[in-house]
């Protein structure tokens, strides 16, 4: 390198002296003519042609000098242009004389043959395939991330060595195998690896793509891995080397999110324990105390339950909300019969609406099909829909729920409470974490959470939710679960016994992907 | 339902051993199964449970999770193991407050007869959940 940079600065100095040495010499022809023409001529000098004169001979001198400078400067990389073209093919130039060079011999003979060093290797390298392999691993083992090159088959063509020591595997062991049994993937949304390959296969040449926050699944004992992927895909490599798979690993980062939800984890262990025993002890009471008539102590164990239960539900509420902000909550979706769930939950928390003197009247239509639900998720959402119903309901005093098939063939659950409505203008906010009602926060006690999460888990299961109000007289809300016959045909497509969900509706292939 | 087939069987009273350090809350189990005509019987120590749970004389064990000396994890992988606990025949039901990861929660499920989040039952319906058990 440093004799390169001699060569280049020696270049630019022999450069630096001819452009210095014509301007010198320009110069003292000038001040030669001068005094000559000063000396014989002195009357001329007077003369309105000498400017001319002088003019035009100094325009012609520098023409020609000019002409010989840049043929000069030019000759080093005339020289290279002149070799270039006569090893490339149907070159017709003979190799340039670099001897004959008079500046910037050195540089032009090094670069000559470097570019002749590596026309060579080129060729060789075409020659025989081995050597392009052999760069190959180079390279990619010296990249510092793990790296897996697949074929059209989904097998693992090649892995360098940072991927064996990221998934703890010798990468000779993995070649031909297929990459979903060497790694054990779980993605954050619908688009896994194996269904963009799939679609990209059938429309696309070349394509490329990337996933945050992949999960790595392993075996007992090992450290989850977290990471992002890239992936490249190219259908018309010549080696069937389609699939080029980068990973960036994460784990450090995404994990401390994790160590949020643990933290969120144990206290609401914490909570629960007290929480536990005072439902218990409030039962017991409760047995005991069931003889006794009079209707004020009675009002007071009723109270006293209401206010546990409603304790449990706001637990449960902030557990959710962290898993779903940490994509954690998963949902399995079963077959269930949706009036008795409707039913079961109404009957659950009716006990809070009796403290307020409200009645829930529940309807469920007749030959409602079975549906795909997680039954504890959608206790959540029932709970939070009526709990919402019972505190803004004010003076009503009736809540209805009816369970009903929607036109577009979904099960549909209105919940509807004839008690304060909502504002058009905070109605757009009204599913958003944390958003409360600003006219009555100070009112009715909340955390903002409820609705949140019953939008997160409705639409894990593929459904909707929305609100209908009449300011001042009451509110509507309505959510909808899938029938179970559309998500069997879901889960028959993906080789699913089961179907497991997260908070952002993704579908997380677990059968398939599994060891 | 093998044990249902036997006539002298239903009309005994079904023991119940539960594993559960909170003791308050192993307390108020007990009073309600016992109150609904259930033998039962609480253990506050891992190890000790295990011991008792292995001598075959019960009909449900309800498990803590989080216990001293011998976790409910332990324990149900031995009770589940043939070599470790020949002829184990009573049923397992995790009663845990403590919020799982979703694989390991399956994969304890999977091993046993029931799970339950303590908060979510009051003793009462716990023993209907145990009347409703097979």
């Amino acid at each position: 390198m440093s004799k390169k940079s001699d060569y280049l600065s020696r270049a630019r100095n022999q450069f630096f002296s001819i452009l210095l040495w014509n301007l010198v010499g320009l110069g003292l022809i000038l001040v030669a003519i001068w005094g000559v023409l000063r000396t014989f001529f002195h009357p001329i000098l007077s003369s309105p042609y000498f400017g001319l004169i002088l003019g035009g001979s100094t325009f012609v001198i520098s023409l020609f000098l000019a002409k010989i400078l840049s043929t000069r400067l030019i000759s080093p990389v005339q020289a290279l242009w002149q070799l270039i073209i006569n090893i490339s093919p149907n070159g017709n130039l003979p190799p340039p004389n670099i001897d004959a060079l008079k500046i910037g011999r050195e540089l032009v003979a090094d670069l000559s043959t470097q570019v002749l060093q590596l026309t060579a290797s080129t060729e060789k390298s075409a020659a025989n395939p081995a050597n392009g392999d052999l760069n190959r691993n180079f390279i990619a083992n010296n990249l510092p991330l793990p790296l897996f090159i697949l074929d059209d088959q989904e097998a693992v063509v090649f892995a360098n060595n940072h991927a064996g020591d990221y998934i703890g595997i010798n990468p000779k062991d993995i070649i031909g195998k297929n990459f979903y049994m060497v790694m054990d993937m779980s993605f954050p949304s619908e688009q896994t690896l194996d269904k963009w390959l799939k679609q990209v296969k059938d429309t696309s040449a070349t394509a490329s793509s990337s996933w945050e926050r992949v999960r790595l699944n392993v075996l007992d004992n090992h450290p989850t891995r977290l990471f992002d992927l890239a992936a490249y895909y190219n259908k018309d490599n010549p080696d069937k080397q389609e699939t080029i798979l980068v990973v960036f690993d994460h784990t450090k980062q995404y994990s401390q999110d994790d160590q949020a939800i643990n933290f969120v984890a144990l206290s609401v262990h914490e909570l629960r324990t007290p929480l536990t025993l005072l439902r218990g002890y409030i039962e017991a009471l409760g047995d005991e105390l069931s003889q006794n008539t009079d209707p004020e102590l009675q009002e007071f164990m009723l109270k006293m339950s209401a206010t546990a239960q409603q304790l449990t539900i706001f637990v449960n509420n902030i557990l959710n909300v962290a898993r779903i902000d940490n994509d954690q909550l998963q949902l399995q979706l079963h077959e269930e019969n949706w009036g008795n769930i409707v039913v079961s939950a109404a009957n659950a928390i009716n006990l809070r609406a009796k403290v307020r003197g409200i009645n829930i009247e529940t309807t469920v239509a007749p030959d409602l099909p079975s549906v795909g639900v997680d039954r504890l998720s959608i206790y959540e959402v029932i709970n939070n829909l009526v709990d919402n119903a019972i505190k803004y309901s004010a003076n009503g005093k009736v809540i209805k729920i009816d369970a009903h098939l929607s036109n577009d063939g979904m099960v549909e659950t209105t919940v509807e409470d004839f008690g304060l409505g909502i504002s058009p203008s905070i109605m757009p906010n009204l599913f958003t974490k944390f958003y409360r009602d600003h006219r009555n926060r100070s009112q009715i006690g909340g955390t903002g959470l409820g609705l949140y999460l019953c939008k997160a888990i409705i639409t894990a299961h593929g459904g909707n939710i929305w609100v209908r109000s009449n300011f001042g007289k009451g509110s509507t809300f309505g959510f909808t679960v899938q029938p179970y016959a559309k998500l069997a045909a879901e889960v028959k497509n993906s080789d699913n016994k089961e179907i497991v969900r997260g908070a952002h509706g993704w579908i997380k292939n677990h059968s398939l992907y599994r060891r | 339902m093998e044990l249902s087939t036997e006539p002298e069987e239903t009309n005994k009273p079904k023991k119940v051993l539960c594993i559960e350090d909170e003791r308050f809350i192993g307390e108020l189990y007990i009073r309600a199964l016992t109150k609904a005509g259930y033998d039962a019987i609480l253990e506050v120590d891992g190890a000790k449970g295990l011991e008792m749970a292995q001598s075959n004389q019960f009909d449900i064990i309800l498990l803590d999770l989080m216990i001293p000396n011998v976790t409910g994890i332990e324990i149900l992988r031995i009770l589940r193991d043939p070599e470790k606990t020949p002829d184990f025949k009573a049923k397992i039901i995790i009663t845990t407050n403590l919020e799982q990861r979703e694989d390991v929660r399956q994969d304890i499920e999977k091993q046993a007869d029931g799970y339950i989040v303590k908060a979510e039952l009051t003793p009462n319906e716990l023993v209907e959940f145990l009347n409703n058990i097979d």
